[in-house]
């Protein structure tokens, strides 16, 4: 965090400013934008950021992100995720509900915030949709919404009674509130380890099929066509899947949004030939196929944002054989580098924008974006740095780019 | 025993991992083997001093008995230790009790585990030689190994050949290393059953999938039928045992049908009277016996071409 410094030589990479592409200095007094031109020479000493490969964006924004406080301190705490997502870029978070308890109480929301407030880390919270997240009973959305909940949902469980979310759909009109789902149809999932395809039958276990993701979103966008609420579909990983949302996003485009996750666009279910329980991950690895689908989807818009869809897992829960290993990877430090590195279809203005501009727009959010006056909440990186990534600042190592080469690094971010 | 080839891995973890000219050389070693144990003294010394453990956390009486009879054929020493009786049950990992064992200087580990890839996982973390002696629903190399070199013995090299296997696919980890084994010998083969029991993506494996018993019976020269695994089955994949039976169990009638004999195999142990009827389990062109006695062959050769590789 900086409240006072000057950016040298900085190129910069905000779409909508009249200053992207360009490579200025920036000078920063009481943490907001003082002024941006190049050669900027202040009137005192002052802390100066500078770089071989300097870029600089409005800082980034991850939704979804598992944080494991309250309840499940052994895998995260905010002490430990807030390191993390500064490390992966991050000025703030969405975090999911999925704690235990769960975040469903007014009070639970002011919690986080007081947490994240303490370690220097923006949160947008994410309450439950559903009572301890069992797609039960929805849970008391206003009064959450009121206590500042940025969004609904139930996490990586895919809410499988339809009425449960249609009410949940109707129920956030009054505000305008957001309900993030994750589609799955779950009789078609159940026991699946993997994508169901070549690999699960060469490997012999049970797939979670394409059609799984493509019937779950099919029904909730007739949900959300007949409440006419607002939703985000997360976690999209099929070509299916994109090809149901692009035409469904013709008639709901203010309506609705989707994120994908970005170890989706970097690994397929090809990589799991050797049972690595850290490519174990909800929503599965699928075909090249699925992944070119995906990177073209956020090319054109249709998808909004990539999320790291960060899910520390303890080491007991992951050091097993495959089918007894808990679903999830360890993401927020490596989204923006991995995708830098093994993503070239993906250049890094989309890049960065579906890091930072996307994510706010699922949520609702604005920026005043990079020009003399707006505020200073900015992510400095260096495209082009090579870096080891040998040490996770996540309390858990089921990160699979834990020990790989990956090219772009993020330098600071200020908040 | 003469046979001198290296094998060009140190572990059996599947059919996947080894070469055409790995199989080969196993069975060119087997083929040595089923000379000696066909010798009225029947044990060589081959892996004296060398420990080797049965660690089966899934029940087994033929494989085990298999493995073991190949152990001490070579003079091996050998622990059995079943998962029922050890402290699997008081909630160890896979990864400390065979760290426990191998602390007692053990050379290698012939696992069976529930789970697919458990093997591979082993395989990461200790240094002993793994033989895999079936992980769920994935492969079941040494039973592949000893099928294809049956199958061999019975019709010549299988380029070529047309080869079926009936039944339940989906849970068998004894069709997934046969067709990897078969494919890698040159052999045609085509898988046969229940569509609810086929996995749905076979065909990208290289299989031709049929559905109808007597048009694949007509297609190949040797058919593998497989059990049903009703004790792997989750939920309910066909109706009925008497269905199944109706449509897909292979009989005397069927073959007659056929016109032509066709080698009879199944890795056992039988349902007689589901897949396959008495008059065929026992008729002149079965060689389920024989893939029994293979079933020893095969594994001292597997044994013996791993013992003390690094």
């Amino acid at each position: 965090m900086a409240t006072k410094c000057l950016i040298k030589k900085v190129k910069v990479i905000d779409g909508p400013s009249k200053y992207h592409n360009k490579v200025v200095d920036i000078l920063i007094l009481d943490s907001r934008i003082a002024e941006i031109k190049a050669g900027i020479s202040p009137a005192s000493p002052i802390k100066t950021i500078q770089g071989e490969d300097l870029h600089v964006s409005i800082s980034w924004l991850d939704i979804g992100t598992q944080v494991g406080e309250p309840g499940l301190e052994h895998r995260e705490d905010w002490t430990t995720v807030s390191k993390a997502a500064k490390a992966g870029g991050y000025g703030a978070i969405a975090p999911f509900p999925n704690t235990q308890p769960s975040i469903q109480h007014k009070a639970d929301i002011q919690y986080i915030k007081q947490r994240a407030k303490s370690q220097g880390i923006g949160v947008y919270p994410i309450a439950s949709l559903s009572i301890d997240n069992q797609g039960a009973e929805i849970s008391e959305m206003y009064d959450l919404y009121t206590a500042g909940a940025a969004a609904f949902s139930d996490g990586l469980k895919s809410v499988s009674h339809a009425g449960l979310l249609a009410r949940a759909l109707e129920y956030v009109k009054p505000f305008e509130g957001l309900i993030i789902h994750y589609p799955s149809e779950k009789y078609l999932t159940q026991d699946a380890q993997m994508h169901e395809g070549e690999m699960s039958t060469l490997l012999g276990m049970k797939g979670m099929p394409s059609t799984a993701e493509a019937i779950g979103l099919k029904r909730d966008l007739e949900l959300l066509a007949y409440t006419q609420s607002r939703m985000c579909v997360y976690g999209l990983s099929s070509l299916e899947a994109v090809k149901i949302l692009k035409e469904a996003k013709k008639n709901l485009a203010e309506k609705l949004t989707a994120a994908v996750p970005y170890l989706n666009l970097v690994y397929t279910d090809k990589e799991m030939e050797r049972f690595d329980t850290h490519l174990k991950v909800m929503p599965p690895l699928r075909k090249k196929s699925d992944q070119n689908e995906l990177i073209k989807a956020l090319k054109d818009g249709v998808v909004d944002a990539i999320v790291s869809n960060h899910y520390p897992i303890e080491e007991e829960g992951k050091k097993l054989e495959f089918p007894y290993a808990k679903f999830g990877a360890s993401g927020i430090e490596t989204c923006f580098a991995a995708c830098n590195t093994f993503v070239p279809a993906l250049d890094l203005e989309t890049l960065v924008d579906k890091l930072s501009y996307g994510p706010r727009s699922i949520l609702g959010l604005t920026s005043e974006g990079i020009k003399a006056g707006s505020a200073a909440t900015l992510t400095l990186f260096d495209p082009s740095a090579e870096w080891v990534f040998d040490e996770s600042q996540s309390r858990s190592g089921n990160n699979p780019f834990l020990g790989k080469t990956l090219r772009g690094k993020v330098i600071d971010v200020l908040n | 025993m003469t046979s001198t080839s290296q094998l060009s891995t140190k572990h059996l973890l599947g059919i996947k991992q080894i070469t055409r000219e790995d199989i080969l050389t196993i069975f060119k070693a087997a083929a040595d083997f089923k000379e000696v144990i066909n010798r009225p003294i029947k044990k060589v010394p081959s892996l004296r001093d060398v420990t080797v453990v049965n660690l089966f956390f899934e029940n087994s009486t033929r494989t085990r008995i298999s493995f073991e009879l190949a152990e001490r054929r070579l003079s091996a020493d050998v622990l059995n230790f079943t998962a029922s009786s050890s402290s699997v049950s008081k909630g160890e990992t896979l990864l400390d009790t065979v760290n426990n064992i191998l602390a007692m200087k053990v050379d290698m580990v012939v696992m069976r585990h529930p789970a697919p890839g458990a093997h591979v996982f082993l395989s990461n973390h200790i240094d002993a030689n793994i033989i895999n002696a079936g992980d769920g629903t994935h492969e079941h190399p040494t039973q592949a190994l000893l099928d294809a070199f049956s199958m061999t013995e019975a019709i010549g090299p299988l380029e070529g050949k047309n080869i079926l296997i009936v039944g339940d696919i989906l849970h068998s980890r004894v069709a997934l290393s046969n067709i990897l084994c078969l494919k890698k010998l040159g052999a045609n083969v085509a898988v046969c059953g229940p569509p609810t029991l086929i996995p749905k993506h076979m065909d990208s494996l290289g299989v031709k999938v049929m559905y109808n018993i007597l048009e694949a019976l007509q297609w190949c020269d040797v058919a593998n039928i497989l059990r049903i695994q009703l004790e792997r089955q989750d939920i309910k994949y066909i109706p009925s045992l008497r269905e199944y039976a109706l449509y897909y169990g292979v009989n005397k009638a069927l073959l007659d049908k056929v016109g032509r004999p066709i080698v009879i195999m199944h890795p056992g142990p039988i349902n007689r009277g589901v897949e396959i009827s008495s008059d065929v389990a026992d008729s002149e062109h079965s060689i389920i016996l024989d893939q029994v006695e293979n079933g020893v062959a095969i594994r001292m050769a597997v044994l013996y071409l791993l013992a003390g590789k690094k």
